[in-house]
């Protein structure tokens, strides 16, 4: 640990540089991954437990979303109009596809009835290019429970930044 | 980093950092003019990429990841292109130079380097003279030769250990060049020569009855 006080002008923004590239690297990554796979949101967490036992609350999902006739069995991320959190959930029917436009029905393997009360009013089916954001390929347990933390306690968000910025500038090794 | 700052004598990295600012200085106060070609291209490189991302960024918050979607390709491949310059430029241009600078005689450059765990300064020193000559000098010494056990730095025999050792810094700073006499602390470098031997070399009288014998242990040790 050193005082960034005696440190020169370019010794300090060579410090700050140091902080930025990491931050600016993370996002970059997660951009070139959401290019790579065409969804805006390449990875997800799961928030909730309805699609137990498959994926469990905090699980970390890989999503793709080339290849867009998805088959029933594929569990897909998608969006719902009007709200901002993603669900995740399988695919149950499929209607159309090909010269029409592919409409899928999904439903959470823990829930007892399929997604129709979850979708948007007057919409009984969702549409594959517009409202699912990638089929999931991968993922890793438990990880993405620090994600959820973060978002529900808003202010270790702020404390985890802080922490990282503070780290960073200081440490010269 | 000022002299009179204290550090802890078992970090490599204070120790190194440390060592690093008061050579600049040093330099500096000889006269020698420090150029900052090498950082000034590290942080353009940088700051260039960083803004790329820092826009990437704000475009995407303003105006939703949909319409960012044609330019995000480009930024991404852009980025990782500056990065990968940067990072050549770090480690196979900069290479942990410390000092570039120049006085009326010529052109210094110096790295430093210290391994993990082994309290030696490792210095390059590469003179290139105004003919174009250039002159290479790799030293190094324990870091507990300018450092007081208690962390502080002493300038003195930082300073006369670069002059002795380095001509070019030498003939700048004549003041600060000492000869070693074979006594006090420089006899310890020596590194393990028997008395005997240094008697033989100096050629002192009446060693003559011992040295086959004597010669024949000093060569041993030595080896």
């Amino acid at each position: 640990m050193l005082s960034m006080l005696s440190f020169s002008p370019r010794q300090l923004a060579a410090q700050c540089l140091n902080f930025g590239l990491v931050l600016s690297t993370a996002f970059m990554l997660w951009k070139g991954l959401g290019i790579a796979a065409n969804s805006p949101s390449p990875i997800v967490v799961v928030l909730s437990g309805s699609m137990e036992p498959a994926f469990a609350r905090g699980d970390l999902l890989f999503l793709w979303n080339r290849g867009l006739d998805t088959q029933i069995g594929e569990v897909v991320v998608y969006n719902v109009k009007g709200k901002d959190i993603p669900i995740v959930h399988r695919v149950v029917r499929r209607f159309g596809g090909g010269a029409t436009p592919l409409r899928l029905l999904t439903k959470g393997d823990n829930n007892a009835a399929d997604d129709t009360e979850l979708y948007a009013r007057g919409q009984d089916f969702l549409d594959r290019e517009e409202d699912v954001i990638g089929s999931v390929v991968g993922f890793v347990p438990f990880v993405g429970y620090v994600t959820i933390l973060l978002s529900e306690n808003p202010w270790l968000k702020k404390v985890m930044i802080g922490l990282m910025g503070v780290m960073i500038a200081l440490q010269r090794e | 980093m000022s002299a009179t700052t204290k550090i802890a004598v078992h970090s490599l990295a204070d120790l190194k950092n440390t060592t690093d600012d008061a050579l600049s200085n040093y330099l500096t106060s000889i006269k020698f003019q420090r150029s900052h070609r090498l950082i000034d291209v590290r942080l353009a490189l940088g700051y260039s990429a960083v803004i790329l991302a820092g826009g990437l960024f704000y475009f995407d918050w303003k105006h939703g990841p949909q319409a960012s979607k044609p330019y995000a390709g480009p930024a991404v491949a852009a980025y990782f292109a500056l990065n990968a310059v940067f990072s050549y430029w770090v480690w196979m241009v900069e290479k942990g130079c410390i000092f570039e600078g120049n006085n009326t005689t010529g052109n210094v450059r110096i790295l430093s380097t210290s391994k993990k765990y082994d309290p030696t300064y490792y210095l390059s020193v590469t003179f290139t003279d105004t003919s174009g000559k250039t002159d290479t000098r790799d030293v190094s010494a324990s870091f507990s030769r300018w450092f007081t056990s208690d962390g502080y730095f002493v300038a003195k025999p930082f300073q006369q250990w670069l002059a002795s050792n380095v001509p070019s810094i030498g003939a700048a700073d004549p003041q600060n060049i000492v000869e070693e006499i074979g006594r006090g602390s420089a006899a310890e470098e020596t590194g393990g020569v028997s008395v005997e031997e240094m008697l033989r070399i100096a050629g002192v009288a009446g060693a003559t009855g011992v040295k086959s014998k004597a010669g024949g242990s000093g060569r041993k040790r030595k080896g």
